[in-house]
């Protein structure tokens, strides 16, 4: 869906004309294409932790020019915050004030990521304290940056180092154009399993991966990126969608499977398709979902039970068949919402669905880790599709440019590249958790 | 032959995939024979991720063609994303082209021409051709072979304000002017097949297509086209009530007698099928389901012309003939699958098969092939409820007969399918 | 060999000028005072020499017939090229009877074996068999083809000249007609209302009753009716054999008003094939005949 008002803001005449009119003016963001730099400039590592050279290392290793101090003058890519060993609320401030230093210098599209370590109940409160401060610091910081730049931060647990292997898959993915949308979040590292790929561009080489509502919007982008990261894609759909679906399909050498993911033996027509045909299942995406709105008010039991049925019904169902199969290694990724986490008006049965994900992949995450694998949930926000397009215009724009600190609506793909990285064999120290991918929106925390 | 035999390797039905059959004139009108066909291969294609994939040889057809579609299959081919080193031709065996075009390329697999082959057809009456008057075609032709000024007038004067009246493509039988349903009519008398037999038989083809519909029977076997998820001459709710109160359509110069009506006479239909084969190693080396081996097929005509033998009974001539080769009995098989062209073809066949003079005098054989179990004909719908057409009737059936032996997991399947010009074509197909 | 004194006619007569003359007589006849002519047939024959073939109306006649074009001359197509000869003895002077109006009633024809297009044929015809019949008067118009001094077509057509006696009017002789029984139908003939132009346009017999409703009107005739010999075709083109010898028949019942649809019945049977047509809507009688494979070249069936 282009964004005429995106190009025209960024263009031109009518770029200085938007300038001088004082009209918000989104950037063009920095998204991932194969074999792109992984910054726009050298990254600056702040922050006193005994992780520092273990990151400055990985990062070097990423081809990426390292500063541990600002120099000046010079266009950075990116900054990262080394926050994880912080005990008191007044040692924020030293890496917070270098990072102010250097904000001016960012150029577009440059990315913040910080280290840092949950806070706890079991934790002294001044600890508490400041690792829970570094999470409003961060997302109070994302709001404030332009030209498309964002910060997210990574959250290691206590099993967890910022070398293991998922914290750098994350970091990696958080300063990659695939994370262009995700913006004020933070990705929490369990453990130290994973591995990190050979080929960042080919992270899900020979991997088989199942993706459900895949005929149209962001399912038919989670294939096609799934794809394009080197995995083999079995797409299913309704069979009333199924010439969508072949469409897809042959765009993305993949197999089709009609199939209506609420009947009762979904997930078993689903592993017999994926072994029998393509010898694995690594991979399984529920993003097969509906929307029937009402005010609850004018709400009915068919449009209650549907939404329900189709967006969290299906998938508790095909997860039973997946762990009872005790596929090795299987990574779930199930669809949720901004809507499951802020509401919606009129979507309270949407929302109940989608914040119903939110709790599944939370309470499933020690059974699936119980085969080597993990489920997570990917909740977009205001994404540009079919869907969205028949929303009114003006509408529209106000849900675009006002809502997200990004000012803008995010792409199919955008949510498509936070998925394909939780899928990712190097996100296997990430479980049970929800990425929201919604340039900052205002709704929700 | 046998696949036995150490020459010959069995050729495998992987699956198949149609788009919804549509009534003519209505959702497909807008369809021509190459955008159906390019869409049923592009469903298969999706299914069994054949995509850049080199196939043996696609071999469809279509029984009403335009002739801008001289190479309709190749075109289609090139429509998809199948490799394009994928050669394809055009069959063309009036309503048993599926049949043959299958038929023929399960040949080549048994003789290791070729690994791989889609077989299918496809037709529409909504886009058919419609051609010029031979008059006006003539003065064209003269027109284009004139060289000078003055023979292009003289060809030109040839011109006669009644060749404007364009010629549509019938339904007739060339030798005899009779429509095909005017022609069953003639048989479905001389069995004496009653009005309630035919309607009994249309409405459990309905019955039987909306049961399969429901049990997800076509999620593998259909993909939608233009809109159309399922067959839309379906009529689920159909009654025996219904079916009596229509009128007669064909044979009404019998007057009273005439028992054919539009209920239980399969409509004119828009739609493209097709069907997956393969040698046991293709399909093993691309993780290919096999769902039954095409055993043998045959082929019969019958002479019709002065009326020696109704038109469509040439299937009962085929069955005999393979059922010898085979060494089976009609009785041999857990399902059989006898295209609806009328629901009187269906059952003067069956009638012919039961009647000892006929097997014997007609058939050259020393006694009836006898009945067979009912319950075993056409249990997921035929063409009656589902529709014909033409060209795409033998991929619908071969493909939902694989798939319906390899759920049973055992046993055989018959197929007859007859064709205009007193042609027919049948097939014995094996579970695996 | 016939006894009759032979006329060689210089060209081949055109059936306009035929026609044109026979109206001529049936004006004359109708002049007070005129009477038919009341003698017995002229003892005569009329050949000719060189029957022009013309290719182009072979090709056509197959087309309109459905038949395959093939290198050899259809009967009917042979009975169309000497019909003006057998005319030209219809409109002698001394012809007893009015030629037009005259109803075709049978045709009896030996095609004793496959004619090359290429053929020099010539042809000899005469009438004879003049008779009384409980419509009128009937008579027989015999044509012989020959290849040189070879037989190859002989053909034999009986007209009506109705409600013409020669003597007095007889008694009622008919006899009630049988109700017919239609067998079952194995075609289906459409005929459209300009059958009998296109059939005059291929074979040149241009004669009202066959052309168009009014002058079909002008005769007698309820519409324009299909040409006997149109009828012919159709069925011989549907099962005459090709490569053989063989004879053939038909006689004609009612006539076939145009358009319409005409049911058939062709029927096999172990030395040829019988055909009928009758009525789609009226359920008359048109036609019967029957084609047998000749004796000679039937043997090796």
């Amino acid at each position: 869906m282009a964004d005429k008002y995106l190009e025209l803001v960024n263009s031109g005449f009518t770029k200085k004309l938007a300038k001088t009119l004082g009209l918000p003016r989104p950037a063009i963001l920095r998204r991932y294409a194969p074999g792109a730099a992984l910054l726009p400039g050298p990254v600056l590592l702040l922050g006193d932790s005994a992780e520092a050279q273990g990151v400055a290392d990985t990062l070097l290793g990423w081809g990426l020019d390292v500063r541990r101090h600002a120099a000046g003058g010079e266009k950075l890519g990116g900054i990262i915050l080394l926050l994880d060993e912080l005990r008191a609320p007044g040692e924020l401030s030293a890496p917070m004030l270098a990072a102010a230093g250097a904000l001016r210098d960012l150029a577009p599209g440059a990315r913040i990521v910080s280290f840092s370590r949950p806070a706890m109940e079991s934790d002294a409160p001044a600890v508490a304290a400041v690792r829970q401060g570094i999470d409003g610091a961060i997302r109070s910081l994302g709001r404030e940056l332009r030209g498309g730049a964002t910060a997210n931060g990574i959250v290691l647990g206590p099993k967890a180092t910022a070398t293991a292997p998922s914290a750098l898959a994350a970091l990696h993915f958080l300063l990659s154009g695939r994370s262009a949308y995700v913006d004020g979040q933070f990705l929490h590292i369990e453990t130290t399993d994973g591995t990190l790929p050979a080929d960042f561009d080919k992270p899900l080489a020979g991997k088989v991966a199942v993706v459900t509502g895949a005929a149209r919007g962001i399912g038919a982008a989670i294939a096609h990126t799934l794809h394009r990261d080197g995995a083999t894609i079995v797409l299913v759909d309704v069979p009333s969608a199924g010439d969508a679906l072949a469409a897809v399909a042959n765009e993305v050498t993949g197999t089709a499977l009609q199939l209506d993911v609420t009947r009762a033996d979904a997930g078993a027509k689903i592993i017999e398709h994926a072994l029998a045909r393509h010898g694995r299942l690594d991979i399984v995406i529920h993003n097969a979902g509906i929307t029937r709105d009402k005010l609850l008010a004018n709400m009915d039991a068919a449009r209650w039970d549907s939404v329900i049925a189709v967006n969290l019904a299906s998938q508790l169902a095909m997860n039973e068949a997946f762990l009872a199969a005790k596929l090795p290694g299987l990574r779930i990724v199930s669809l949720a919402s901004t809507s499951g986490i802020a509401g919606n008006r009129g979507q309270t049965n949407y929302a109940a669905s989608k914040g119903g994900v939110i709790g599944m992949v939370r309470a499933s995450a020690p059974d699936f880790a119980a085969n080597g694998g993990g489920i997570n949930a990917v909740a977009p926000g205001f994404i540009e599709t079919e869907m969205t397009a028949k929303i009114p215009v003006a509408t529209r724009a106000v849900a675009r440019m006002l809502m997200p600190s990004l000012m803008q609506g995010g792409l199919p793909g955008d949510v498509a590249e936070a998925i394909g990285f939780l899928a990712s064999d190097a996100a296997a120290g990430i479980n049970g958790s929800t990425l929201r991918v919604c340039g900052q929106s205002m709704v929700g925390a | 032959m046998s696949d036995k035999s150490p020459a010959i390797r069995p050729a495998v039905i992987i699956g198949g995939n149609r788009i919804p059959f549509a009534r003519s004139n209505g959702a497909y009108s807008k369809a021509s024979n190459q955008d159906m066909l390019t869409a049923a291969l592009d469903g298969l294609i999706a299914r069994f991720g054949l995509q850049g994939q080199r196939i043996g040889a696609v071999a469809a057809g279509a029984v009403l063609k335009h002739s801008k579609d001289f190479n309709l299959v190749r075109e289609c081919v090139l429509g998809t994303s199948l490799s394009a080193h994928t050669p394809a031709y055009d069959v063309q065996m009036a309503c048993a082209t599926g049949m043959e075009a299958i038929g023929s390329l399960a040949n080549k697999i048994k003789l290791g021409q070729i690994d791989s082959g889609i077989g299918g057809g496809v037709d529409t009456t909504s886009d058919a051709p419609i051609a010029v008057s031979e008059g006006l075609r003539e003065m064209l032709m003269e027109l284009n072979r004139a060289r000078s000024t003055g023979a292009k007038l003289k060809a030109l004067s040839k011109f006669r304000p009644r060749d404007l009246a364009p010629n549509a493509p019938g339904t007739g039988e060339p030798r005899t002017g009779l429509s095909m349903g005017d022609h069953q009519a003639i048989t479905t008398k001389a069995w004496n097949i009653t009005r309630e037999a035919q309607d009994e038989l249309a409405l459990a083809s309905h019955k039987n297509l909306a049961a399969a519909y429901e049990r997800n029977f076509f999620d593998d076997l259909i993909t939608p086209f233009a809109g159309v998820a399922q067959d839309t001459n379906m009529r689920a709710d159909s009654t025996l009530e219904k079916l009596a109160s229509l009128k007669p359509a064909f044979g009404k110069n019998l007057g009273a007698e005439a028992t054919m009506t539009a209920g239980n006479s399969t409509p004119l239909t828009d739609g493209a099928s097709t069907v997956l084969l393969g040698s046991e190693e293709y399909a093993r080396a691309n993780d290919l389901p096999m769902l039954a081996n095409f055993v043998d097929f045959e082929a019969a005509a019958v002479d019709f012309v002065h009326g020696a033998e109704g038109l469509l009974m040439a299937p009962t001539h085929a069955v005999a003939r393979i059922l010898e080769r085979n060494n089976l009995t009609l009785q041999d098989f857990d399902f059989y699958e006898i295209h609806e062209a009328f629901a009187g073809t269906v059952l003067s066949t069956l009638a012919a098969w039961e009647d000892a003079d006929f097997c014997k005098n007609k058939l050259g054989l020393d006694a009836a092939l006898g009945s067979i179990d009912r319950t075993k004909l056409n249990v997921n719908g035929s063409s009656l409820a589902a529709g014909h057409p033409f060209a795409a009737t033998g991929g619908r059936i071969v493909a939902t007969l694989a798939k319906m032996l390899h759920e049973k997991g055992s046993g055989r399947g018959l197929v007859s399918v007859c064709a205009a010009g007193g042609q027919g074509v049948v097939a014995i197909v094996e579970a695996r | 060999m016939s006894p009759r004194p032979t006329e060689v006619l210089g060209v081949a007569p055109s059936l306009g000028s035929l026609y044109a003359k026979a109206a001529g007589a049936r004006v004359r006849a109708m002049l007070p005072g005129s009477k038919p002519d009341g003698g017995g047939l002229p003892m005569v024959e009329h050949h000719l020499e060189a029957l022009d073939i013309d290719a182009a109306h072979l090709v056509a006649y197959q087309r309109l017939m459905g038949d395959t074009v093939r290198d050899e001359l259809p009967s009917v197509f042979v009975h169309g090229l000497a019909f003006p000869v057998a005319m030209s003895v219809l409109v002698r002077k001394d012809f007893p009877l009015p030629l037009l109006g005259m109803v075709h009633l049978a045709n009896k024809v030996k095609h004793l074996r496959p004619i090359s297009p290429r053929a020099t044929l010539s042809v000899t015809a005469y009438a004879t068999g003049l008779r009384e019949h409980r419509a009128g008067t009937a008579l027989d118009v015999v044509a012989e083809v020959r290849e040189g001094k070879e037989l190859v077509w002989r053909g034999v057509s009986t007209y009506l000249a109705r409600g013409v006696w020669q003597g007095p009017k007889p008694g009622s002789t008919a006899e009630p007609r049988a109700a017919f029984a239609a067998p079952v139908r194995t075609a289906s003939w459409k005929l459209a209302a300009d059958t009998g132009r296109a059939y005059a346009a291929v074979m040149g017999d241009y004669n009202p009753i066959h052309l168009w409703a009014a002058s079909a009107k002008a005769l007698g005739m309820k519409r324009a009716i299909a040409h006997g010999m149109y009828l012919a075709g159709r069925a011989l083109a549907g099962a005459a054999p090709h490569g053989d010898g063989y004879d053939w028949d038909i006689e004609f019942a009612t006539p076939v008003l145009l358009p319409s649809t005409v049911e058939v019945s062709f029927r096999d049977h172990a030395t040829g094939t019988a055909f009928s047509g009758w009525g789609a809507r009226s359920n008359k009688p048109h036609f019967s005949g029957n084609i047998t494979v000749n004796d000679e070249a039937g043997a090796q069936g």
